[in-house]
């Protein structure tokens, strides 16, 4: 980056609030909602606006939920309001292929995130390959980083820079991190890459925003924050608040704070039922390391099977599932409640 | 001394699926192994096979085709590099058998298809996922038309190889396209995740139908027969669960390994070798 020593140290804030956001409305956002959104966000100088159904590119179905739209409404309906904010997607593989992305592209996608969970970046090979011979900028992300030790993340993020990646970094999927430990795997990351880093985080423990600015001061550049925190779980960092805190911080967003208040004030009258909140199972699942999407299935299995619901988060937690394995939660529902009477 | 009756058989790849595959060769009476061929010599699991004191080659196919002619050669490497494979074994008169998720040769799955397929020299296995999916869902579609299928395969991240990172989107189409063959129904969605829990889960594959007016007494007695043809091969195989209601039916699969080699996880190793090394004894059966 070009930063002159007079010049305040920049950030860049990725909004995934249209996309992490749909794990909170079970994927079921409509046109009008996203286009709403879209265009306030573009007017505060958003930079980058993400969309798509909450696990990204291809994963509309029964296991992770079903989106109201399909990919392509949801891509076109968002670009035809942007002006000058770059459109993002999301893309796990796995959960989609090539042949989203392209069609991604095709419908104006300026960005692609590829995404892993923490220890796998190498299934992010052929995908990044495939965004960049596409002319889009290839960005590489590991879910559910607390799975894994700093070294090994700063190990997969270099791995995934060699195959392409224009940015990488982690998600707290879970929602799990200390603002040290945050600190400690973006300086680690940092040390390994010499691209822009990012970082994703969620409010289980109420500390979004502060891991977020843990992420700043430890060397992060993209910053991944949502309007009211609309996302999956207990929520994401909250945009609006992430923007006064940066700017506080000496930190530069280039997004003006009023436009910004007036586009989460849009967020919360037309996208949500109501703001995300840290409830009980919200701080249970943070700390039992679950993936924040699981939210919705979790509450739904545990009332379909008469298990409560915390207990129910714990026992995901201690077998480590992850993203995509929703599958399992009525399986574990139904063991806990043979084990428990 | 009788003459050795066994087909002469060359395994091509020497990754995870490779190198279970030679034990399992080495142990049928029916299968001698003549040839291991990986790709240069650096291979880390070249090297472990010749360890193991089997004949190893580190040109690839060309070392295949120099060793043959082979009765039958497994294709363990990857999906790009298969047609080439293909090619170059055609005019040699060996049955290929792809491991790979290409699609491209007639696509088995014992537990559905237990004939073996003599017109046929050039076999696919559609996948891991596939050869626990498909025996399922052909054992549903017996008794309903399915709207909407859905698989979704979780194995261990220790059990994927590179190859099999590399493949995602080939196993998902591979796997797609053999479910609409065996079960008619055109709206297919298959997805794959790779955990990195520890210890390492086992393989399983959920799988959900969406259908009117089954009666699922049969669907129940004939998701149990199926389940024992494919335990007939791959012993791992396991039902976990079975749901039927209001138009939908929800079936996990569990596959452990049977083989010696592989850890208990790695049942998506298991199940697609137990049916590869299955083939190439009955195609000395068929002769």
């Amino acid at each position: 980056m070009d930063t002159t020593a007079h010049e305040r140290p920049r950030v860049l804030l990725h909004d995934p609030t249209l996309r992490d956001g749909q794990h909170a409305v079970g994927h079921q956002l409509d046109a009008g909602q996203l286009r709403a959104y879209a265009i306030a966000a573009n007017a505060a100088g958003v930079p980058v606006v993400e969309v798509g159904h909450g696990n990204g590119l291809g994963a509309s179905s029964l296991q992770i939920g079903r989106a109201a739209l399909d990919d392509a409404t949801m891509l076109t309906t968002v670009r035809e309001t942007l002006t000058s904010s770059r459109m993002g997607v999301f893309m796990a593989p796995g959960w989609g292929t090539a042949k989203d992305i392209a069609a991604a592209v095709r419908h104006g996608a300026d960005i692609v995130r590829i995404a892993a969970h923490c220890t796998e970046a190498d299934v992010t090979e052929r995908h990044l390959d495939v965004v960049r011979e596409l002319g889009a900028e290839a960005q590489g992300v590991l879910l559910m980083s607390h799975m894994a030790e700093p070294r090994k993340l700063a190990e997969q993020c270099a791995l995934m820079v060699r195959f392409g990646a224009q940015a990488v970094g982690i998600m707290d999927s879970a929602g799990y991190y200390l603002p040290a430990d945050v600190t400690e795997r973006v300086a680690a990351i940092a040390s390994a890459v010499d691209v822009p880093l990012i970082f994703h985080g969620h409010n289980n423990l109420g500390l979004a925003v502060a891991n977020s600015l843990a992420a700043v001061d430890a060397g992060a550049s993209v910053i991944d924050a949502t309007a009211r925190g609309f996302g999956a779980g207990a929520g994401n960092t909250q945009l609006e608040v992430l923007v006064a805190v940066l700017d506080r911080r000496g930190v530069s967003t280039g997004i003006g704070l009023r436009e910004v208040l007036a586009a989460a004030d849009i967020a919360a009258a037309r996208v949500m039922k109501a703001p995300p909140s840290i409830d009980s199972t919200a701080v249970a699942s943070g700390l039992a390391g679950v993936f924040s999407g699981f939210k919705r299935p979790v509450l739904e299995a545990a009332r379909a099977g008469g298990v409560d619901p915390i207990d129910l988060f714990l026992a995901l937690g201690e077998r480590q599932v992850v993203a995509g394995q929703e599958d399992l939660i009525t399986d574990v529902a139904r063991r806990l409640k043979v084990a428990t009477g | 001394m009788a003459a050795d009756t066994r087909r002469r058989v060359a395994v091509l790849g020497a990754g995870l699926i490779g190198i279970d595959l030679v034990d399992r060769v080495h142990r049928s009476a029916k299968l001698d192994l003549v040839l291991v061929a990986g790709r240069g010599q650096n291979s880390l699991g070249l090297h472990r096979v010749a360890e193991l004191g089997y004949p190893t080659a580190a040109g690839g196919i060309g070392s295949v085709v120099e060793a043959g002619p082979f009765d039958v050669v497994f294709d363990a490497t990857n999906a790009d590099s298969h047609a080439e494979h293909w090619a170059a074994l055609r005019p040699t008169g060996a049955t290929l058998i792809d491991l790979t998720p290409t699609g491209l040769g007639t696509v088995v799955v014992p537990g559905v298809s237990p004939h073996y397929p003599v017109a046929s020299r050039h076999l696919n296995l559609v996948s891991c996922g596939g050869q626990a999916a498909i025996p399922v869902l052909h054992a549903v579609s017996r008794h309903c038309a399915p709207t909407y299928v859905e698989v979704v395969a979780t194995g261990a991240a220790a059990s994927a190889g590179r190859a099999t990172r590399r493949n995602l989107d080939q196993y998902i189409d591979t796997t797609s396209a053999a479910i609409r063959a065996f079960t008619g129904t055109e709206d297919v969605k298959v997805m794959v995740n790779l955990s990195p829990a520890r210890p390492a889960p086992p393989f399983r594959v959920a799988i959900t139908a969406l259908a009117d007016g089954f009666s699922p007494a049969h669907i129940r007695t004939s998701i149990a027969a199926i389940a024992d043809t494919v335990r007939g091969y791959a012993p791992g195989f396991e039902v976990t669960s079975l749901a039927m209601g209001s138009g939908r039916i929800s079936v996990a699969v569990q596959v452990t390994t049977s083989g010696r080699r592989l850890p208990h996880h790695a049942g998506s190793v298991d199940i697609i070798n137990a049916a590869a090394v299955l083939l190439a004894e009955q195609s000395a059966a068929a002769l």
